[in-house]
């Protein structure tokens, strides 16, 4: 993927050269030259999407008073594409998909001329970056043909970022009044693999259902579904769905020393992964001991060992349930009281 | 001879055990619905927070026009000018429920008024639960899990939470709901009788008319039968048991009219179909193994198979295309984001935003279950020594409702008496194993101290555990084994005589099942320690925690309590000084309270299905003075209601609150912009507000007159003193301000006449009348 993207970035590095070689008297170009440039430029890249770069920005934007095209401009940064929380690879990606389905549905009609989706990148293009205001990414922004000054052209609202694609799409219609037609995802299984998979469930389905009625198979052993079932209820009381759902890291480094890490966080409405992880272990162990001491040892021949055992059982379980109250009160800062007669005081 | 006189003591001895534990249910049922009193103690017997006071107004509605008018009900006094068709948008059980109570008991020439009937409605209901519970307990485990788990659930904090006395909503009753169908459900398995499958039905019938959770019913039985066939545990009472209820239950609850079609339309329910397919297929499949020889079945199987199969591809290809139809491929957005719980914080940031629909953490277990999460590990354990049917639904039931308790918090209410049944279970066999310990040995240890004694004393004790064995097993496993058993129950006595005759081959086999004495009396005492932390637990939650109705307020301070019952004043107030047919203003949240306690006509409610006509109130709040009279003018709007916290320090406040008012306006009108009510990003109404907020309705309405009561203006919600303090209104007048300034009315003024001297005397009348606001409180309403 990323050198597949590094060899089209030089590709479109050789299409700039070449083109910004014959910029210098590009000021007198008409109209119609920079649209035939562009959907040059446009069928060069696979998804329709135009790298640009300050100079050629100037060109089909700053220096060319009437345009009869609008541009759609996805601001990238290559060195924040290892920061998960942007979302800039998927969001490109996402940027890919509204172009190509505007090419695809749009092929051949005026309107192809009309608009065209551009990316520029924070490094190569700083100056750009500043004259559109841009100081905080993902941001995609709609350069109407009316706009003079950058800064007046219209950003995408933040929050549209969350629907992806659709959103892209909404916001590109509502601002250049074209149409940019369903989106094609690429499906997570090609029809191949799809024919494929069910051609080996058809071939497969006798001998699985032989299997079943004679009563053989994993399914089969309860000791995989009591294991199973131990462990999606340790994995829910931990709170790792809170993990999941909030992304929250499994510790952090306390505000006031950096050196120090902190694995429990105080207050109920938040939880680190491993602070859940472990409270859940001990939820987990307390009855997995009460079991193996009913069920299992009471079995076992030796008085001594069935002591010795039990002994440990009870003093694990009673610090487990011990250290899950202190806890508990710490993290929540209840303090929970019983209601005895007042007399009693 | 002896054999009677046995026979005759073991019945004495049942006929004991079951007194003793319709005595125990009895009082089970007595500590179910006195915990859950608290509420009626310290506060009083009033309905609590916001949707039960919807559910108490229909309750009123049909017991007074009877249950046609309720089923033809079209409210106009909600949501004016659209009002609101109620009769085929709620869920009925619980309004039912209440009706016909509250129906028995005045022609039992008991008069007590709907409102009391609907706040017991949730503790009766509780206690209902918890026999429930015992009944389907006692299917998977015997009696004395079953009696554990019903005591555990009588106080189970988290369903405490949603049935504390007034709050009267639609879980109440649907817990019990809940249970009592998966009980029948098990009954129907372990018995394979049809009449149980009828009643399981109709068990499900009333869990749909209560609770939109049905579709966890409808979606874990399926699952249980899968489970079975899959598992190799089909039998003619597996299909007793699912197949009438997917016929009858559907037919049923599409006469609900709440979900009508969406029984048969709606992704939820596909799943029973598509088990309902299956299990005929394996059904047909057993039925020809029955009836031919085993070689002519292996030919058989072929055929069948593939028949079966084509069968049913073509039936899952139907399905997915009527699925792959619709948008949502046919899920609910909540049903979604329980399947993929990452679902709902991407794409609907509205169910995202509520805070029951949170992941939890930790302490919301230790909260909600308390100790019941250490033992439900070793209930699972027990349910799988052995696997029975009955047994492997109750761990299929824990494991879902975990997982969705995982996803979000709300549904810890379904967790819990899965825990509970399943806690019961560990307890119980736990004590069995403790108790028999103490007891086989105890009555050794006193007699006779030598330590060489042990090996005959083992012998004996030996026979009485197994005889306590049986005794175990004959009521764990009811029906045919324990009849099988019962011959060597009255052979007990004999068999002690031949004791010293038996072979020793078969004295090893059954050998002395017990623990050591001293670990286990430590044993014992630490679980009775811990049920007696989870006893103080509870009965903190439900006094402290979960028994607040948010109608009435108190305060602890060093002098002692206060109570702030402000709404109420607010309400009476509205209802004895405004005409009948005035409209109110006020965010959704009082819109249920305004109309069940005021009886007068609200704009938006609690039941927030038109966004636009929220926005178009929370864009009224956000305007300045004039564009909010015009607003509510258009709406016909009389008087506009607004709740402040400042005086007291009450922080859920209009003032918290008004950021979403602000979000939900400007989501619908975009002259509305968050940014221009936040000084840099943040929130605040003290000097360095901005203009806009300062200058909105909202902030006037809350303010208005604020400095008089200390001369500074100190918010103390907000901790701050406010921004603009003297200021007049131009297009409301103060009507009404409670005794602690919680809810201030205002009126609107009648537009100004346009002659100019006279406008300029009218203002200076209003701003005396405003001063003097205690001497005139507006007209009086000729209907009261």
């Amino acid at each position: 993927m990323s050198i597949s993207l590094k060899l089209s970035l030089l590709f479109f590095f050789f299409i700039i050269l070449i083109s910004s070689l014959n910029l210098l008297q590009v000021n007198s170009e008409s109209d119609s030259d920079r649209v035939a440039e562009l959907l040059h430029l446009q069928s060069q890249s696979k998804s329709g999407v135009i790298h640009l770069d300050d100079r050629s920005l100037n060109r089909f934007i700053t220096s060319a008073r009437a345009r009869s095209y609008s541009l759609v401009i996805f601001f990238d940064a290559f060195q924040l594409h290892d920061k998960q929380e942007l979302h800039l690879k998927e969001l490109r990606f996402e940027f890919d998909l509204v172009s190509s389905a505007f090419l695809s549905n749009n092929k051949d009609t005026p309107s192809q001329s009309k608009l065209f989706f551009c990316e520029i990148e924070f490094k190569e293009s700083q100056q750009s970056f500043h004259l559109f205001g841009v100081n905080a990414l993902p941001h995609i922004r709609h350069v109407g043909p009316q706009v003079d000054q950058l800064k007046d052209s219209e950003p995408m609202d933040q929050g549209d970022f969350a629907r992806l694609a659709d959103s892209m799409a909404e916001f590109v219609e509502s601002k250049t009044k074209l149409t940019v037609g369903p989106i094609d995802r690429p499906p997570v299984v090609s029809k191949k693999q799809l024919g494929f998979l069910i051609l080996a469930f058809l071939a497969s389905a006798p001998f699985l259902v032989k299997r079943i009625l004679v009563g053989d198979t994993l399914v089969h052993d309860p000791k995989v579904w009591l294991s199973l079932s131990v462990f999606v209820y340790f994995f829910s009381v931990s709170g790792a769905m809170h993990n999941i759902i909030r992304k929250m890291p499994m510790f952090m480094s306390d505000r006031n020393d950096p050196t120090k890490l902190v694995f429990f966080y105080q207050g109920s409405g938040m939880q680190l992964g491993a602070e859940g992880f472990a409270v859940g272990f001990l939820y987990t162990i307390v009855g997995l001991l009460l079991a193996f001491v009913t069920h299992i040892l009471v079995h076992a021949r030796s008085k001594k060992l069935q002591r010795v055992i039990m002994v440990f059982a009870i003093i694990v379980s009673f610090w487990s349930v011990k250290k899950v109250v202190y806890l508990d009160n710490w993290k929540t800062g209840y303090s929970i009281h019983g209601f005895w007669p007042s007399s009693w005081n | 001879m002896e054999d009677l006189e046995i026979e005759k003591g073991s019945k004495l001895r049942f006929a004991f055990g079951n007194v003793l534990s319709l005595f125990i249910l009895l009082l089970i049922g007595v500590l179910a619905f006195s915990i859950r009193l608290f509420s009626v103690i310290k506060y009083e017997s009033v309905i609590h927070e916001f949707d039960p006071y919807f559910n108490y107004r229909v309750t009123q509605f049909l017991t007074k026009n009877g249950i046609y008018d309720f089923w033809n009900w079209f409210d106009d006094r909600t949501w004016y000018p659209l009002g609101r068709v109620i009769g085929g948008t709620v869920y009925p059980g619980l309004t039912l429920t209440a009706g016909t109570l509250w129906w028995i008991l005045n022609s039992l020439n008991i008069p007590l008024s709907v409102e009391t009937v609907c706040v017991f409605t949730a503790p009766i209901f509780s206690a209902f639960a918890a026999w429930a519970t015992y009944l389907l307990t006692k299917e998977v485990k015997g009696t004395g899990a079953g009696l554990t788990a019903a005591v555990l659930l009588a106080m189970v904090p988290s369903y405490i939470s949603r049935s504390v006395a007034g709050s009267y909503d639609n879980e109440a009753v649907a817990i019990f709901a809940l249970i009592f169908t998966f009980y029948l459900y098990l009954k129907t398995l372990n018995t394979g009788s049809l009449f149980y499958a009828t009643l399981n039905a109709l068990s499900y019938f009333y869990m749909v008319c209560s609770w939109g959770g049905y579709t966890f019913i409808i979606n874990l039985i399926p699952m249980h039968a899968l489970l079975c066939i899959v598992t190799g545990r089909y039998s003619s009472r597996l299909y007793i048991a699912y197949a009438p209820l997917i016929v009858l239950g559907t037919l049923l609850a599409s006469l609900v009219p709440v979900v009508g079609f969406n029984a048969v339309m709606t992704s939820e329910h596909f799943a029973s179909f598509l088990v309902f397919i299956i299990i005929h297929v394996v059904a047909l499949v057993y039925y020809i193994k029955g009836i031919l020889t085993p070689k002519m079945f292996k030919v058989a199987v072929t055929l069948v198979v593939s028949v079966g199969m084509i069968v049913c591809f073509a039936m899952v290809a139907v399905l997915v295309a009527l699925v792959a139809s619709s948008p949502t491929k046919g899920w609910s957005g909540r049903s979604l984001s329980l399947l993929d719980p990452t679902y709902a914080s991407k794409y609907i940031p509205i169910i995202a935003s509520v805070s029951e629909h949170q992941p939890p953490t930790w302490p919301s277990y230790f909260m909600d279950i308390n100790v019941l999460a250490f033992l439900v590990p070793a209930g699972i354990i027990a349910c799988f020594l052995p696997l029975s049917d009955a047994s492997s639904f109750v761990v299929l039931y824990i494991v879902t409702s975990v997982y969705f308790s995982g996803v979000m918090v709300r549904l810890m209410l379904v967790l819990a008496p899965a825990a509970c049944i399943l806690s019961g279970i560990a307890l119980s066999e736990a004590f069995d194993v403790f108790t028999r310990s103490i007891k086989c040995q105890l009555p050794d240890l006193l007699s006779d101290p030598q330590p060489a004694a042990g090996d005959t004393a083992s012998e004996n004790s030996a026979v009485q555990n197994d005889i306590v064995k049986v005794d175990k097993h004959s009521t764990a496993q009811k029906s045919d084994e324990g009849l099988k058993e019962r011959p060597s129950k009255k052979n007990r006595k004999k068999e002690k005589e031949h004791v010293e005759k038996v072979s020793v081959k078969a004295r090893k086999e059954k050998r002395l099942l017990v623990l050591p004495l001293e670990t286990s009396v430590i044993a014992i005492l630490l679980l009775v320690l811990l049920g007696a932390f989870y006893v103080v637990h509870c009965v903190w939650a439900a006094a402290e925690a979960y028994s607040a109705p948010s109608i009435v307020l108190t305060s602890h301070s060093h002098d002692g309590l206060h109570v702030f019952d402000d709404f109420r004043e607010a309400y009476a107030w509205l209802s004895h000084n405004t005409e009948v047919d005035d409209k109110v203003a006020s965010w959704w949240d009082y819109g249920y309270q305004t109309t069940a306690m005021a009886n007068r006509t609200v704009i938006v409610d609690n039941n927030t299905w038109n966004n636009t006509h929220i926005a178009t109130v929370g864009t009224a709040m956000s305007s300045p003075e004039k564009a909010a009279w015009d607003i509510f003018d258009s709406l016909d709007v009389k008087y506009v209601l607004v709740v402040f916290g400042g005086l007291v320090g009450y922080p859920s406040d209009d003032i918290n609150k008004f950021l979403w008012m602000v979000r939900i306006g400007g989501g619908v009108f975009p002259h509305i912009k968050e940014p221009d009510y936040l000084r840099d990003g943040q929130y605040r109404i003290d000097s360095q507000a901005t203009p806009t907020m300062l200058n909105c309705l909202m902030y006037k309405l809350s303010y208005y007159r604020f400095v008089e009561t200390d001369g500074k203006g100190f918010d103390r919600v907000r901790r701050t003193e406010i921004g603009k303090k003297h200021f007049k209104l131009t297009h409301f007048e103060e009507v009404f301000t409670t005794h602690h300034w919680m809810v201030r009315i205002y009126k609107l003024k009648s537009p100004k006449n346009r002659i100019r001297g006279k406008t300029k005397k009218s203002k200076l009348k209003t701003s005396t009348a405003a001063k003097l606001k205690k001497v005139d409180q507006g007209k009086k309403n000729p209907w009261h």
